[in-house]
């Protein structure tokens, strides 16, 4: 294609190794993942317009923790620069935006998260109504596991199902030098297991990941001089529902996926490749169904975030692997998906396409 | 000597007060005389209730509906090993519970002794802390449990009629979260030397500045720093700036008397370590300019316990602190720039 | 290039205090965008995507409370976006909405920013939880003792703006403090809190949210009330740390106010702004910033202070609605500094209006004076002519 102006690629995407338990800091993490985007790509630090990341205080439980993540940029002379308290994905929302106003032509976003400081069955009961939730000790693992259970009675999967995106997303795994999780399962050995929240098992829990990631996006022609097949951006939107899922008309779809994958234009063409955040197995299956997608669609050649999940980092890391799949490996139309709060409350959606 | 720490854990804990606003105090105020309720809104009657319609975000308004206390789950879950945030010790269900006289479930817990007594369609009923324990908030409802009889509650749908004022408008917050972080290597690089007695910067070699308690990056040129840029830097100098605090008490607040924290310029290093304190004069005797040298801690009593990722440049147990020299202060117009 | 002109046309704020005990979380940023959609004419359904912005969790301990307030906000089914860049946060949340508008990405936006301190402690947050916090009057002190010594200021240019400052919050109803009885001795005498900040140079600490209704140009011209017009953006970041570093007279505070400058075609500030909201939460910041964004030259900031020309009735009267040594709801101070500058040059702050305001600037810093945004807003798209 010819690009207009107002035309926006992903040129360049860079994540750093996705460890349990890493011994380097947030800012660490932040430096190794925008050194090898800026590397990658030949940019010069100078030639970024824009920089805006996504991480969260609570996940190293200290205020104005992104602060000293901004080390990294190196901000002299001063940079035009911005955080979300989201995950990358919506920073690179935030740059995708910035870059419509005109005046730049690279921006950088990046996601860290050193989730493994916390502990995600306690951590995130204070991420729910704080009147009505948090109280009850609410975790992010039951919650999940009550829309599992609504979609199990709703007729629409059954447990082996949920197994089987697991066992799919590990093999797929195996591919993936930045996947933690991976290999050659069975449904039946994993279905052997003891539920953590009936009807979800550890295997249909994300793993906890400590990681960054950067992606280096550009406005027009100006995309060519970083990449030969710029991933351009055909649509992205996001939407967010009610916070509780008990006042949600139903769990067992998602209104905000779909709301946002009509805005993102998914249905204007076939999807050959979709990145797809979700943290828990099943909701693999409901995003799928609510983005319309079907089984031509080849879903998470990743492993996604079931082999791979930093808080604040895995729907960053779906818009670069989906991005990649153009840049790298000739596919022509794409997509990528983040999620984030309780029964899957936020959804984005963002489709790529290559040069024909 | 003892050892480096690897590991550091942290209890984030804190009492938060939320003060309920009228809905919520409605709610609250009800639910502690055992009563629980829901409003009336956009068609539909939501309990607990919120003070917007969620699907239009218009004011709930007042349309008060006595609910329960006996409900239907509509979906659940099984905690096999709860938490210490949990409000029951042992298993226990999840479940979105629609009580009888509402549209909406609301979420709580289920105490059913087992796993498999847990079904959709299940009916339970509210149990309460004794009056005397109740404060409003919605773990005065212990859990619910099995219905003894199924039928529908006596009253559930009917109006409810607030009071005027209600008694309980705030409710305790109370967090507690424990956090282990571990030492980076650049962290462990700053301890290590201290140990020993040394104090170390990092020298970019791009713009030859040094950062002292090193970070293991250069902020300016955004390059990698690691041990090949380790110098040492001397542990004397002139203040060059301070600031004296005045202690406002807060949870977990250490200080009670006004305390000072410098910055010092070290000699001949043209690099700052800041966040010291001054021994052996009081806070308002502090000046710009003055010479100071490091007082380190015996050998054998010098701790890094508190040295961890955040804290990289602060002494620790190793540096108690910094003394005058007594060598005649520098014109302090020479250094007040120089805090950093 | 798609930028798009972008009208203010809605600003609401809540009755700002120590502690807001009548109303929950989503009943003070309810409270703040309810005003403000009431004030563009508009109901939540005509809100196309909502901005929120707060400073750290930690301070309320609800982490990332926007999935919370989604349906508080009217979000249901739309876009909900969350920034947070420190102290800078309302300014960044302000432009953020304005943003989505004149990228042509929306029609109607919503920018929302609160903080409800009374439900913790900012200095426990501050201090990661531990004990000897020096919280942020610790962090500046040195900076303001190092711009006194360096320009020269006599030490009562402090003392003027906390008098001038609250006189002028006694003149708005969302005000904090409203302390008509301040006085030059008051400040004086008032315990040192951070040496040379005295308590009342201070900002009180304050539950509070500000909220802005953004439209496009249509919904500019059509608005019932006079809107404002969003001429510049700007966020401009520096390292907080490195040797040598100037944090008296940062960098991106210039770079912030020279791009600002530009792109409205501003170059004689002093001239040519008719007022001006900037983030003094030490007293002492007035002048440090009207040097660092270039209004007055370098040393000659506590100048302008001492002549009275930053009063309401000066030439170049600063921080009108009682700045943030009035009312101190930290995440939304930002958006307070840019919804004041904007109610001026719409000519509604009534009892702190500044007669004929058409050109505004306004500006909020966080972190360790490191993180900078910044807006100018106009009574039309050309104010200079």
């Amino acid at each position: 294609m010819a690009p207009t102006e107002n035309d926006i690629a992903i040129v360049g995407f860079a994540q750093t190794s996705p460890d349990r338990r890493t011994q380097l800091t947030e800012a660490d993490l932040v430096l190794h993942a925008t050194r090898a985007v800026i590397a990658d790509t030949g940019l010069d630090k100078s030639e970024i317009g824009f920089t805006v990341s996504g991480s969260c205080d609570y996940l190293s439980g200290q205020a104005f923790s992104f602060v000293q993540n901004t080390d990294a940029y190196g901000m002299v002379p001063a940079i035009n620069e911005s955080h979300v308290e989201m995950d990358g994905a919506w920073a690179l929302y935030e740059a995708y935006v910035r870059l419509l106003q005109g005046d730049i032509d690279v921006a950088m976003a990046v996601g860290v998260g050193k989730n493994s400081n916390s502990d995600p069955s306690t951590l995130y009961t204070i991420e729910f109504d704080p009147y009505y939730l948090t109280p009850l000790g609410t975790d992010t693992w039951s919650l999940a596991a009550l829309q599992a259970r609504a979609l199990l009675d709703s007729g629409k999967a059954t447990e082996r199902d949920f197994a089987d995106v697991v066992v799919r997303n590990r093999a797929n795994a195996k591919s993936n030098p930045y996947a933690q999780i991976k290999g050659d399962y069975s449904a039946d050995e994993l279905l052997a297991a003891d539920y953590v929240r009936n009807p979800l098992r550890r295997h249909d829990l994300p793993p906890t990941t400590d990681q960054a990631a950067a992606i280096i996006l550009a406005r027009g022609k100006r995309a060519y001089d970083f990449c030969e097949r710029p991933a351009w951006i055909t649509g992205i939107d996001h939407r967010i529902e009610a916070h509780l899922p008990t006042v949600r008309k139903d769990i067992t779809t998602s209104v905000s996926t779909r709301l946002a994958a009509q805005g993102a234009g998914v249905g204007k063409g076939p999807i050959e490749v979709a990145e797809v955040h979700a943290p828990f197995s099943f909701q693999e299956l409901i995003v799928a169904e609510s983005l319309g997608l079907d089984a031509s669609t080849e879903i998470n050649p990743s492993g996604g975030a079931l082999a791979t999940h930093a808080v604040m980092v895995a729907g960053i890391i779906r818009m670069g692997e989906a991005a990649n799949q153009i840049i790298k490996n000739g596919k022509n139309r794409t997509l990528a998906h983040s999620t984030s709060g309780p029964c899957l409350q936020q959804n984005l959606v963002c489709v790529m396409e290559g040069d024909q | 000597m003892a050892d480096t720490v690897q590991e550091f854990v942290f209890n984030l804990t804190f009492p938060f007060t939320r003060t309920l606003g009228s809905t919520l105090s409605t709610f609250s105020s009800a639910l502690a005389q055992g009563q629980i309720i829901g409003v009336r809104t956009g068609g539909r009657v939501i309990a607990p209730p919120l003070e917007y319609d969620p699907d239009s975000a218009a004011d709930s308004g007042t349309d008060w509906v006595r609910v329960g206390p006996k409900g239907t789950v509509s979906t659940w879950t099984w905690v096999p090993e709860p938490t210490n945030l949990h409000p029951l010790d042992h298993a226990f269900g999840f479940a979105f519970i629609t009580l009888d006289g509402a549209d909406t479930p609301m979420l709580h817990v289920v105490d059913a002794g087992s796993e498999s007594a847990m079904a959709a369609g299940m009916r339970v009923e509210a149990s309460f802390k004794a009056p005397a324990d109740c404060v409003g908030r919605i773990d005065d409802i212990i859990a619910f449990v099995p219905a003894a009889d199924p039928s529908p509650s006596e009253g559930a749908g009917e109006p409810f009629a607030a009071p005027e004022e209600n008694d309980i408008t705030e409710m305790d917050a109370y967090c507690d979260l424990t956090y282990v972080d571990n030492a980076s290597p650049t962290t462990t690089m700053w301890a290590k030397a201290l140990m020993e007695g040394r104090i170390i910067g990092q020298k970019c070699p791009q713009c030859e500045r040094t950062i002292v308690g090193p970070r293991g990056m250069c902020s300016v040129c955004a390059i990698e720093l690691d041990e090949s840029h380790v110098i040492d830097v001397p542990d004397r100098g002139v203040v060059s700036n301070f600031t004296i605090v005045t202690p406002v008490q807060y949870h977990g607040q250490t200080e009670t008397e006004p305390f000072v924290r410098c910055s010092i310029l070290l000699d001949g290093a043209n690099a700052v370590i800041a966040q010291q304190e001054i021994l052996g004069i009081t806070a308002s005797e502090v000046r710009v300019g003055m010479h100071v040298e490091c007082v380190w801690a015996p050998a054998n009593e010098r701790s890094v316990q508190d040295i961890d990722n955040r804290s990289r440049g602060s002494g620790g147990d190793a540096i108690i602190g910094w003394r005058l020299t007594g060598e005649p202060d520098e014109p302090a117009e020479n250094y007040l720039n120089r805090m950093m | 290039m798609s930028h798009q002109p972008v009208a203010i046309v809605g600003i609401g704020q809540t009755h700002h205090k120590r502690k807001r005990a009548d109303v929950s979380i989503a009943g003070l940023v309810r409270e703040a965008a309810q005003r403000a959609l009431e004030d563009a004419n508009m109901d939540w359904g005509d809100i196309d995507a909502v901005v929120l912005g707060k400073a750290p969790d930690l301070f309320e301990g609800v982490m990332k409370p926007e999935m919370y307030l989604a349906d508080a906000l009217g979000a249901v089914n739309k876009p909900m976006f969350r920034v947070h860049t420190a102290g800078s946060v309302g300014g960044s949340t302000g432009i953020v909405g304005s943003h989505l508008v004149s990228s042509g990405r929306h029609k109607r936006v919503l920018s929302v920013a609160f903080e409800k301190q009374s439900e913790g402690n900012a200095q426990f947050a501050l201090g990661g939880g531990k004990g000897a916090s020096i919280g942020a009057g610790g962090a500046f002190a040195p900076f303001i003792r190092a711009y006194i010594r360096r320009s020269g200021a006599p030490e009562d240019i402090g003392w003027m703006v906390a008098v001038k400052d609250r006189l002028n919050g006694a003149k708005n109803p969302y005000a904090h403090l409203k302390l008509a009885d301040i006085t030059i001795d008051k400040v004086k005498e008032s315990p040192m809190m951070w040496d040379p900040l005295h308590f009342l140079e201070s900002c009180p600490s304050s539950d509070g949210a500000c909220a802005v209704v953004f439209t496009d140009e249509d919904g500019g011209k059509a608005a019932s009330k006079p809107p404002a017009w969003v001429l510049a953006t700007a966020m401009k970041s520096e390292p907080g740390w490195y040797s040598g570093r100037d944090a008296v007279n940062p960098q991106a505070a210039h770079a912030c106010a020279q791009e600002i400058y530009k792109t409205v075609g501003i170059t004689n500030p002093r001239e040519q702004i008719d007022c001006a909201e900037l983030y003094v939460p030490f007293s002492w910041y007035e002048p440090m910033w009207l040097e660092a964004h270039e209004i007055a030259a370098p040393g000659e900031g506590w100048k302008m202070t001492q002549s009275g020309a930053t009063a309401l009735d000066g030439d170049f009267p600063v921080n009108m609605s009682g700045g943030v040594l009035s009312s101190n709801p930290i995440g939304a101070s930002g958006l307070l500094r840019f919804a004041e500058a904007a109610l001026q040059v719409r000519g509604l702050a009534e009892d702190h209006q500044v007669g004929g305001a058409n050109l505004a600037i306004a500006q909020a810093y966080g972190a360790n004076a490191q993180f900078f945004a910044m807006w100018a807003v106009g009574s039309s798209l050309n104010p200079l002519g």
